[in-house]
């Protein structure tokens, strides 16, 4: 039979072979963080886990290595086009065994190269079937191998919830990738995939998660569910959603279901399928770093998506950051006056991050500050200038009015994390209020 | 106007009890300085004292910084006594004298208006964000005998701080973590607590035969590290931001290749 070849030859696969071909598989996993829980060892194993997460390494593409990201097997059943481990692909395929997942967690972990394991899975046989192999490894790495490091692990959509339950209560996070931004674009590119399907595990741990809440008030010993909270994932720029579509889905997430985080992924064309856009400008790196800026004000800075973007203005602005943007149209609440205006108020000048406002809010109480101070509290002074005063006096005179500040703003360098001579115009195309348009274009075209 | 200059040890010790010592000369505070030994640049009309380090001072002193300024100021200046700067000895100690004059004295480090406060405050970060990135980066290598051993070249003093992490990490592991510029062994036995041992001088380097396993995990790491970026994504710039070249002599998967 098939299935007794497949399994002859992974016999024959080397384990770095296997490493080679599970981590190239769940490189388009986008988390890697190991935060979210503070967990000292008890002594008798091995690990323990720090609440800010520590990254151990940042590979070529700049992104941070904390968790040894692998599949358990990128044999799948489903045909997502985006996905390069559709059923319908002609790729090398290898699964590893519960004990190979083990050795190689320990041993990478002995040698802080790692933080932890990130465990997800193409899909064997059927989702529960799954779950149960993903299950059985972390259950051997937690109990027989006494490891008390960081474990995130997918829970797949469509799978048994007693098997969620029973995992959630072996896992730091967990994750469910919620693919795309709306259910019409789930059906066109994962027909394989119902957004009901992938909401429900996502509520039942945001229960089990409240639920245990509870149960750790009454009994302080009482065995912790996904401690570490959960998080997803959307691709970016695969459909046509605008930017205030995506902010508004992620809002909702952070606020019905209690997220921990949602990662946004720029899309990156492996496939090359006709249902799928064209990006010869390469990955929209620039949009997706919008969006997570935006993310940072919904979650740190007490923005709420209807005041970043709006059905007439549904794209965030290339040039200029979301902060900064919404600062612009917003003058009349400006400028500030250091020495008086509450938290709040100081979180949304342009240049004052979360750090620096609490450093302001703490050292005015021990007398007046002034611009010297402020730049040693660290707040970028050639951004935050044109919003504030310090004891009624502006840094420079300078005029409250949009267009100069802007012009001023923009002359400043953003930095970006990518090299700005990058990206193409075809790229820039993306954030053009036709973008539905091109979209269609490039997809036929 | 006379002005003094004590000249302590560098070390916790050395400059707490420089600290006391300043406090019983009985004079403005203006015209008190602390140094630590090692800098040179002596001025004329000034008296310069040597400070012999006092257990017994310097426990006084940690202890009233403790009762008085609190946990979080107490840490702080522990940070920049790690430093490698020579100017530490002079924040600390007008720290904490800005610190006595103040009505809520918990709130020190708060104050960084204050340019002692600042300086220390600056001290502190720079040296736990040392910390932060060797906890990340440190990497241990198996010798034969199954001792995980690291090796670290950083630029504060900074092995105590890094050491407890590892302990409460590996609690059954023997691990040693080697300062090659400062020629300290951290020592860790299996279950047991965690010690130093200062190398003996002349012999800094030894020569390590590492465990079959090395060869294997090292090799399997560095694989996963090459497969796990995303081509499209390649972006050298912002590793390096991320990951400063220094340490990257010390780190697996830059050393093979």
């Amino acid at each position: 039979m098939e299935g007794n070849l497949i399994l002859k030859s992974e016999k024959q696969m080397s384990l770095m072979e296997k490493l080679r071909i599970l981590a190239d598989a769940a490189k388009f996993d986008v988390s890697c963080s190991s935060s979210g829980v503070e967990r000292r060892g008890d002594g008798t194993g091995i690990g323990n886990t720090s609440a800010a997460g520590i990254c151990h390494s940042f590979g070529a593409d700049g992104r941070c290595i904390s968790l040894l990201k692998i599949l358990f097997t990128n044999e799948c059943i489903y045909d997502c086009k985006y996905c390069i481990n559709r059923k319908s692909n002609d790729v090398p395929r290898a699964s590893f065994t519960p004990d190979e997942i083990c050795e190689l967690t320990i041993q990478f972990y002995r040698r802080n190269y790692i933080e932890g394991l990130f465990l997800s899975s193409g899909i064997l046989n059927n989702p529960t079937y799954t779950m149960e192999l993903i299950y059985e490894a972390v259950y051997k790495l937690r109990t027989l191998y006494r490891f008390q490091g960081y474990i995130h692990v997918k829970a797949i959509p469509g799978a048994d919830p007693e098997i969620v339950q029973r995992l959630g209560l072996l896992a730091d996070r967990m994750s469910v990738n919620l693919e795309l931004p709306t259910a019409e674009g789930l059906q066109k590119l994962a027909p394989n995939k119902h957004r009901r399907n992938i909401l429900a595990p996502m509520r039942q741990i945001q229960q089990g998660i409240a639920q245990n809440r509870n149960e750790l008030v009454v009994y302080r010993h009482a065995p912790n569910f996904v401690p570490a909270g959960q998080s997803t994932q959307m691709i970016v720029g695969a459909t046509p959603e605008s930017d205030y579509h995506i902010m508004t889905v992620a809002e909702n997430l952070y606020k019905k279901f209690e997220l921990k985080r949602v990662y946004y992924s720029a899309f990156v064309n492996v496939n090359e399928d006709k249902e799928l856009p064209a990006l010869p400008g390469g990955p929209p790196l620039l949009r997706e770093h919008r969006l997570y800026q935006a993310d940072w004000l919904l979650r740190f800075y007490g923005f709420e998506a209807g005041e970043l973007l709006s059905e007439s203005k549904p794209n965030f602005n290339i040039l200029l950051d979301p902060k900064a943007d919404w600062a612009l149209r917003h003058l009349e609440l400006f400028p500030v006056e250091i020495n008086r205006a509450d938290y709040q108020m100081i979180l949304r000048v342009p240049g004052i991050g979360v750090k620096s406002a609490q450093r302001i809010v703490r050292a005015r109480r021990n007398g007046k500050l002034n611009f010297d101070d402020l730049k040693k509290i660290g707040v970028t002074l050639k951004r935050a200038l044109y919003f504030i005063t310090c004891n009624g006096k502006m840094m420079y005179p300078t005029k409250l009015e949009e267009d100069y500040i802007a012009r001023n703003l923009i002359s400043n360098k953003e930095k970006l994390p990518f090299d700005r001579d990058g990206m193409t115009y075809r790229q820039l195309s993306l954030f053009d209020d036709e973008q539905e348009s091109l979209w269609k274009l490039a997809v036929n075209g | 106007m006379e002005e003094y200059y004590l000249i302590c040890e560098d070390s916790l010790e050395g400059i707490f009890t420089g600290i006391y010592d300043a406090y019983l000369k009985k004079k403005p505070h203006e015209q008190i300085h602390i140094l630590v030994k090692g800098e040179d640049n002596y001025r004329l009309f000034a008296v310069y004292e040597n400070c012999i380090p006092n257990e017994e001072k310097a426990a006084k002193v940690a202890k009233t910084i403790l009762r008085e300024f609190g946990k979080e100021t107490y840490l702080a200046i522990c940070r920049a006594l790690a430093s490698k700067e020579t100017d530490k000895g002079e924040a600390i100690y007008k720290t904490v004298v800005s610190g006595f004059q103040m009505k809520n004295r918990h709130q020190l480090m708060g104050n960084l208006a204050n340019p002692a406060v600042h300086r220390v405050f600056e001290l502190a970060r720079f040296t736990a964000n040392e910390v932060h990135f060797h906890i990340e980066l440190l990497r241990f290598k198996e010798l034969e005998n199954g001792i995980l051993y690291a090796e670290i070249g950083p630029k504060n003093n900074l092995i105590t701080f890094i050491v407890p992490h590892f302990a409460d990490r590996f609690p059954l592991e023997n691990f040693v973590i080697y300062d090659e510029i400062r020629n300290i062994y951290a020592m860790h036995p299996a279950g047991g607590d965690w010690y130093l041992v200062h190398g003996e001088e002349g012999i800094k380097q030894i020569e390590h035969t590492f465990s079959e396993g090395e060869k294997k995990y090292s090799e399997l790491f560095c694989q996963f590290f090459h497969t796990i970026a995303i081509k499209e994504r390649e972006n050298y710039r912002l590793q390096r931001n991320m990951l400063p070249l220094r340490y990257r002599e010390y780190m697996t998967e830059f050393q093979q290749k």
